[in-house]
């Protein structure tokens, strides 16, 4: 699996495309389909256009995957029409949204109006050029992967009070500034939980941080730190409990109110790509990625993808249970939630660095073992 | 800077405006508008028979439209010197308090939806449902009932919805403890709830506020014990009563009196299974007792010399004390009709509970309210 990398693929098409096609055109004119610089850039341009059709693909599969899971909390079925147990309900209601007008308020700013949403979408798919989904998925050894991922995931609140100030809408104001407050709040713990995996791992690349899970994953030293952590995420990721920005109840729809349309769906895809990311994060950090422990009997670790697949499969348990915590807990109030963020979760996240800095310094655990040594 | 909720807002449950003056996040100053789902339903009543305006009681309120009907049923009986027969009152009864369950029911439903709870607002709509199913049953009807009469009601029940019924019962209680786990059983719901939306019992007697929100403040008020009416005086049941006057406590008490009429469901059951027999009063006049009023000439000529009388009756609807008042003139339809909705009292009150919480406590604190426009605007 090593030798094999998704650029690797792409890298090995486009070569092959174009020397064809230049065996096709042997003219001289056509030289610079075999120049290596063109063949690089294609190749990115396709590793680009895969990654980001596989992430799109997820994230609806991941709405899907919700709609199903909160129906059964819910006791109902769920989108069951389009397609076998409405897997193709999510590309229908994206079809729809796509045709339908897009409208801007009169007194919205245009400029912020329509480049906010674009660029929450983009700057939340930029992240999955990043994440190493499994080995060769990444878009190479970053070393500083970890701090990047979150620094473009810290966008966001820039880009919703944009979204929010732009619509000239009561309600979006209030969303947005919320929405701010409440992201940038959760981002010290986060982060500071973060620190905590860091600590222990001795790198900011998440592959290694992956690696060196290998004994045991880290969830079970640091549990403190994944509590802080997914907490955190689910308030990044404005969903139940912490969904204030959007609380439709007293809201209407929040920060983006007055968005229809293609815009709207720009918003929605982002929020669930945010929350593919989060799930991706927390699989990383705590959950050992795309490996698996020693004790699974080997044909389950043993097929093409094998990484991949138990990727997912753990992207998709973590996500379930921000579902479940959706299905059953109301939403906590703003300056509840401003006090949770600042005054539990910050000195919970340093009391988990400081448990990470005493695991480092025992570096043996009875009955998880040891820490691999950097590099390892 | 003042923002409307409503009369397009997901918090308002109907058509009605929440103006609020907010500095940041802490509600300074309240206004609730309301009038827009006015369909002049009083004046209406005034040009027609006694049995048409039952259709429009039920349209009063629609989530109680058979507590509506039994008040205007029984302030027309009074005032056209009518009695119903003694099993047409327990039926009002039952039909009253299955009513009632869903009512409040309903009211969980938009309530924990408000509080941003997804899954039990399912469930209660789901159990709404088994309510409908029976309503339905022998009204023929889910929301819209027409099914009282002046002088009775207008069909018995049908055979075996006695045991049918009883199973919803047990199905209900079960899951009521499943509502208190969800709500109850979690921290931040009372880190929300607790002491929001106060309304002490001075200022509930003070301002008329009367219903779960009054006997949320402590105070043991309830028509169907205090003033009984139908069967009522025949069915033992406890009157819910919570204190702290808070959304919890109204919480408490809805619930409670969930509990509470499962039992009078129960007890009702029982009479009726034991004692069959007519559900309609004889004699009536025969613009009353026709399933349907006559219409044309004909029905005209039929009223003359018939005594006058006024009619005042009062029930405990699932949202407070609704009062009813009927003048009879001798003729076929009402000189007049007054209707005296609760929640018109309990949402002119909203200063006194919403000033100096936070926007994010609107919607629980109106969610406690039970609102339903319908009746408010008539």
């Amino acid at each position: 699996m090593t030798g094999l990398t998704l650029y690797g693929v792409a890298n090995g098409l486009i070569q092959y495309l174009l020397t064809h096609l230049y065996g096709v055109l042997p003219h001289p004119y056509f030289a610079f389909l075999v120049n290596g610089a063109v063949v690089t850039g294609l190749s990115v341009l396709v590793f680009a256009a895969i990654l980001l059709g596989a992430s799109m693909i997820n994230t609806i599969m991941l709405i899907w995957f919700e709609r199903k899971l909160l129906g059964r909390f819910m006791d109902r079925r769920g989108a069951m029409h389009v397609g076998y147990a409405g897997l193709l309900q999510n590309f229908a209601d994206g079809l729809k949204l796509f045709r339908k007008h897009t409208y801007k308020p009169h007194d919205a700013d245009a400029l912020g109006f329509y480049v906010a949403p674009t660029a929450y979408l983009v700057s939340s798919l930029l992240i999955f050029a990043i994440l190493p989904a499994s080995t060769g998925w990444g878009a190479g050894a970053l070393p500083l992967s970890l701090l990047l991922a979150l620094v473009v995931f810290s966008f966001a609140p820039l880009f919703i009070f944009l979204s929010a100030w732009s619509q000239a809408n009561k309600y979006s104001l209030i969303g947005g500034m919320r929405s701010a407050a409440q992201m940038i709040a959760y981002e010290v713990p986060i982060l500071l939980a973060v620190v905590a995996v860091v600590i222990v791992s001795g790198s900011f690349d998440l592959t290694t941080i992956v690696t060196m899970q290998q004994n045991y994953w880290y969830w079970i030293p640091l549990l403190l730190a994944l509590v802080v952590f997914v907490t955190g995420m689910l308030a990044e990721m404005e969903r139940i409990p912490f969904d204030l920005p959007e609380a439709e109840a007293e809201l209407v729809e929040g920060w983006n109110t007055e968005y229809g349309g293609m815009l709207f769906a720009f918003f929605m895809l982002s929020d669930y790509l945010r929350a593919l990311i989060g799930s991706f994060l927390v699989v990383l950090l705590f959950f050992g990625g795309w490996t698996m422990p020693g004790w699974v009997p080997g044909p389950l670790t043993s097929f093409p993808l094998e990484g991949l697949f138990w990727f997912l499969v753990k992207t998709y348990a973590v996500f379930g249970v921000f579902v479940w915590i959706r299905a059953s807990l109301p939403r906590v109030r703003t300056d509840q939630l401003l006090r949770i963020g600042w005054m539990r979760m910050v000195p919970l996240a340093l009391l988990s660095i400081v448990l990470a800095v005493g695991l480092v310094l025992i570096r043996c655990l009875p009955l998880l073992g040891c820490l691999p040594s950097l590099g390892g | 800077m003042w923002i409307n909720m409503g009369p397009q807002h997901p918090m308002t449950h109907g058509l009605w405006n929440l103006r609020v003056r907010i500095d940041g996040e802490l509600i300074l100053d309240v206004d609730p508008e309301m009038g827009y789902l006015h369909r002049g339903i009083e004046k209406i009543s005034e040009d027609r028979h006694y049995n048409e305006i039952i259709t429009l009681m039920d349209r009063t309120c629609y989530v109680a439209g058979m507590a509506w009907e039994t008040l205007f049923v029984l302030g027309a009986e009074q005032a056209l010197h009518v009695t119903p027969p003694e099993r047409a009152e327990w039926i009002r009864v039952l039909s009253e308090e299955i009513q009632r369950l869903g009512s409040h029911i309903m009211w969980y439903a938009a309530f924990v939806q408000d509080l941003g709870l997804m899954s039990p607002f399912l469930y209660g709509m789901r159990d709404r449902d088994l309510l409908l199913d029976l309503l339905q049953s022998y009204t023929g009807a889910r929301m819209t009932y027409e099914y009282n009469r002046v002088g009775g009601v207008r069909n018995d029940l049908p055979s075996g919805f006695t045991d049918r019924a009883r199973k919803v019962c047990d199905w209900l209680e079960d899951r009521f403890r499943e509502y208190d786990a969800l709500c109850l059983g979690s921290a931040i719901f009372h880190k929300r709830c607790d002491g929001l939306g106060v309304l002490k019992a001075a200022d509930c007697v003070r301002l008329g506020v009367t219903g779960p929100m009054l006997r949320s403040a402590g105070v043991k008020r309830d028509l169907r014990k205090d003033r009984p009416y139908s069967a009522y005086d025949r069915v033992d049941f406890d009157v819910a009563v919570a204190e702290g006057g808070d959304v919890t406590g109204r919480y408490l008490v809805r619930m409670e009196e969930m509990r509470q009429s499962v039992r009078i469901v129960r007890q009702a059951l029982d009479w009726l299974d034991r004692n069959p027999g007519p559900c309609l009063a004889e004699n009536l006049p025969r613009w009353l007792g026709a399933p349907y009023a006559p219409v044309g000439r004909e029905g005209y000529l039929l009223r003359r010399n018939y005594p006058k009388g006024l009619g005042f009756s009062a029930i405990e609807e699932p949202h407070g004390e609704a009062l009813a008042y009927v003048v009879n003139e001798g003729v076929e339809h009402p000189y007049r009709v007054k209707l005296k909705s609760p929640i018109f009292v309990n949402l002119s009150a909203a200063k006194e509970y919403l000033v100096g919480y936070r926007v994010a406590d609107i919607p629980p604190i109106m969610g406690s309210v039970d609102i339903c426009v319908g009746e408010v605007d008539r």
